[in-house]
């Protein structure tokens, strides 16, 4: 039972480490740019629609290299539209890149959700008694 | 937003792709619908695509409008016919076949993008609900 000041940042060394945090605000920005992808193809006919591109990396990144769990946890994913020549309806949408960028980004979200699994593995072996 | 943004992204861009297929079909359809010159022909129509926000926001897509092709049509004699003035002439609508058999292509591939992106959104997200049960 959490009781004192100390004993919550014990639990926060366990919960809340640089690893969960990161790995909760990569999934998020992978959320993110999932939905956008799934934006750039509901609007593949849509006239003078931008095809939007989510960053979040590299802000993640700068987070890690300064290892500091609060930080990493204030990394929110921007959007910007994609500079890419348009079509002449002035819509920039390429269907098979975001198919592509589609697939990655789920394959990656099944990655990161395996390595957060394995995390709450290690977390749970380490509760068990022997 | 909704817990599964994705897959109602994906929804909204089904509904207005299924649009345009009905009214692709209605035009064929209608490809030879005569008129008496007194009236206007069959006015083919076309749906605009528009983003709920253009990025802005929580993302999606709505008809934004439906457009109508001339109601002045083109004039056909044809003489025989019931409809027919006493120049011989009837209305017919603009449709061009070429033209609406690439739409419905567009509108059936765009269609299938859709679901696409839901079977990948899927994916992803009955991975998420497989979190913890295997630790």
């Amino acid at each position: 039972m959490i009781t004192s000041t100390s004993d919550v940042t014990k639990a926060d060394r366990v919960f809340n480490d640089l690893t969960s945090v990161v790995l909760h605000t990569a999934l998020g920005g992978l959320m993110s740019r999932q939905r956008t992808v799934a934006d750039n193809v509901a609007n593949i006919q849509t006239p003078r629609f931008l095809a939007g591109r989510v960053q979040f990396e590299d802000a993640l990144r700068a987070a890690v290299a300064d290892g500091n769990p609060t930080e990493a946890a204030e990394v929110t994913p921007s959007r910007a539209p994609s500079l890419e020549p348009t079509r002449e309806d002035g819509n920039n949408v390429n269907l098979d890149r975001e198919t592509l960028l589609g697939s990655e980004t789920s394959m990656q979200y099944q990655l990161l959700l395996r390595a957060l699994d394995s995390k709450y593995g290690l977390i749970k072996t380490a509760m068990r008694n022997n | 937003m909704g817990l599964f943004g994705a897959l109602e992204i994906a929804g909204s861009g089904m509904t207005v792709h299924r649009k345009w297929l009905d009214a692709i079909s209605d035009n064929l359809a209608n490809i030879n619908t005569v008129r008496p010159t007194s009236g206007e022909a069959f006015r083919q129509r076309y749906i605009v695509a528009q983003a709920v926000d253009y990025g802005s926001g929580q993302g999606g897509v709505t008809v934004g409008a439906v457009l109508y092709g001339d109601p002045q049509g083109r004039l056909v004699y044809n003489p025989e016919h019931p409809l027919a003035d006493e120049g011989g002439y009837v209305r017919l609508p603009t449709i061009n076949l070429g033209d609406q058999m690439t739409q419905l292509i567009m509108a059936q591939r765009g269609y299938q993008a859709q679901t696409a992106t839901i079977e990948r959104a899927q994916t992803a997200y009955n991975a998420a609900l497989q979190l913890g049960k295997s630790a």
